[in-house]
């Protein structure tokens, strides 16, 4: 499924949770030509890769569909 | 770390959290006792009661001491309909109550009971007309919320009191929002009961409040001993009582410098953020409103998303929809007052206490732009 999805300014691949990550950041209705990765994403909300990670491990523990 | 979504919960006083201690550590007894250490415990929890009647302008013996805000709204609501209503009489209430509310009637609603579900204005204030218009011959209680959770706007609780004051209907409002930070008076308000919550003035959570005028009868939704005047059974949380007294009692005693400063907070995050965001949506009303409660809409943009980024820089703010798999449901409150479900899903609630200051504001301020910014360009 994440397979065609790429990140829109480095062109690595994006897995399921970090397509997760784009939603819960930049909304529901972000599109997947639009979508990037976890580094390129720290880079722009000026913080580190660790806190995004620590925010997809919470959505995770919610329960919340769009992590697995 | 800024806190700002103080209509969720609030900090603990430092002194209220050091009135409790020694109900943790020492004086534990059991209210009931007749010993010593249970007839301490039962002053403290009589001097809080007193607390709340000074505040509310109620006398002691109106004061009960619940779990929670929703206990106290469902004792009301599920009291009132046990010894006051059969099959097919009537309830009033708005589109806007909190869930405790809201959820009861629907339960009440299962067991034959009629509820009429008042609409708001664009302000999302309940008209007085409407509930003079609603009232029929069998309605048994009109419970509407005095100040809203999301957006701040302040009911005419006073004006609808006066009209039912001959008429034979209770009158409850669920008052968690208003109670410490805006004068209450149960007695030029005209209400039967009104509902206040502890965690939000500073107190401990797990104490809710019900005033219930003394000429009125309300059976007991727990039953069990005979705490509370043998109306809410239940060891009494000692502790917590006595927090909640002292929180009520420090908030009464400041506040009119507290809503001072929080008015020139509300107006700064209005005023920096509508610079760099002109077609920003205020929502609630300008004039009836509680001083610490903002709701923004932004165009184009996820509350959640706005919520997210601030969390990722230290600030807490609240939503205007509650995620549920993976989809958010836009709040009743926001689509009532007229908001699209797009508006309802853009929006945040910023709410402050007496802890926040004006460097906070612009920090918040700051971020709540910039994420705003950054989400519309990586779109």
């Amino acid at each position: 499924m994440s397979k065609n999805i790429r990140c829109r300014f480095c062109d690595s691949d994006i897995n399921r949770n970090t397509i997760g990550l784009n939603k819960k950041i930049f909304g529901e209705d972000q599109r997947k030509d639009r979508m990037m990765c976890i580094a390129c994403m720290a880079g722009v909300l000026e913080c580190s890769e660790e806190d995004l990670i620590e925010k997809i491990n919470e959505f995770k523990n919610e329960g919340c569909p769009l992590f697995e | 770390m800024i806190y700002a979504d103080n209509a969720a919960t609030t900090r603990i006083s430092d002194t209220v959290f050091e009135k409790m201690v020694p109900f943790f550590k020492d004086q534990y007894g059991n209210a009931s006792s007749h010993y010593t250490l249970g007839t301490a415990a039962k002053r403290a929890i009589e001097k809080s009661r007193n607390q709340f009647a000074t505040a509310l302008t109620a006398t002691p013996d109106e004061i009960f001491f619940t779990s929670c805000g929703s206990e106290s709204n469902n004792w009301v609501l599920f009291g009132a309909a046990l010894s006051r209503c059969k099959s097919g009489d009537h309830i009033i209430t708005s589109s806007i109550e909190h869930h405790s509310v809201l959820n009861s009637c629907k339960a009440l609603e299962n067991q034959g009971i009629k509820i009429t579900y008042l609409p708001v204005d664009h302000y999302g204030r309940v008209s007085l007309s409407d509930v003079c218009n609603s009232v029929q011959k069998n309605t048994k209680l009109v419970s509407i919320i005095l100040a809203n959770n999301e957006i701040g706007t302040i009911q005419p609780i006073a004006e609808i009191g006066e009209f039912l004051r001959t008429k034979n209907i209770l009158f409850h409002t669920d008052a968690v929002q208003a109670v410490g930070n805006i004068p209450i008076d149960v007695k030029k308000l005209g209400v039967h009961f009104l509902t206040a919550s502890a965690h939000k003035f500073n107190g401990p959570k797990g104490i809710g409040i019900l005033y219930k005028r003394n000429d009125i009868e309300l059976v007991p939704l727990i039953h069990g001993g005979s705490q509370e005047f043998k109306l809410r059974a239940g060891t009494e949380n000692v502790a917590g009582i006595v927090g909640a007294g002292f929180a009520i009692e420090e908030s009464v005693n400041n506040l009119q410098e507290n809503i001072d400063k929080l008015n020139k907070l509300y107006d700064s995050t209005v005023k920096s953020v509508r610079k760099s965001i002109p077609d920003l949506i205020l929502n609630g009303d300008p004039q009836h409103r509680l001083p610490n409660i903002l709701s923004l809409t932004f165009d184009g943009v996820s509350g959640e998303a706005l919520m997210h980024i601030l969390d990722l820089k230290g600030i807490y703010v609240s939503t205007g929809s509650a995620c549920s798999s993976g989809n958010s449901e836009p709040s009743h409150v926001l689509m009532a007052i007229g908001l699209s479900e797009q508006q309802a899903k853009g929006t945040i609630r910023i709410s402050y206490n007496k802890y926040n200051d004006m460097d906070e504001v612009t920090k918040i301020t700051d971020c709540v732009c910039s994420a705003y910014k950054k989400i519309k360009l990586m779109k």
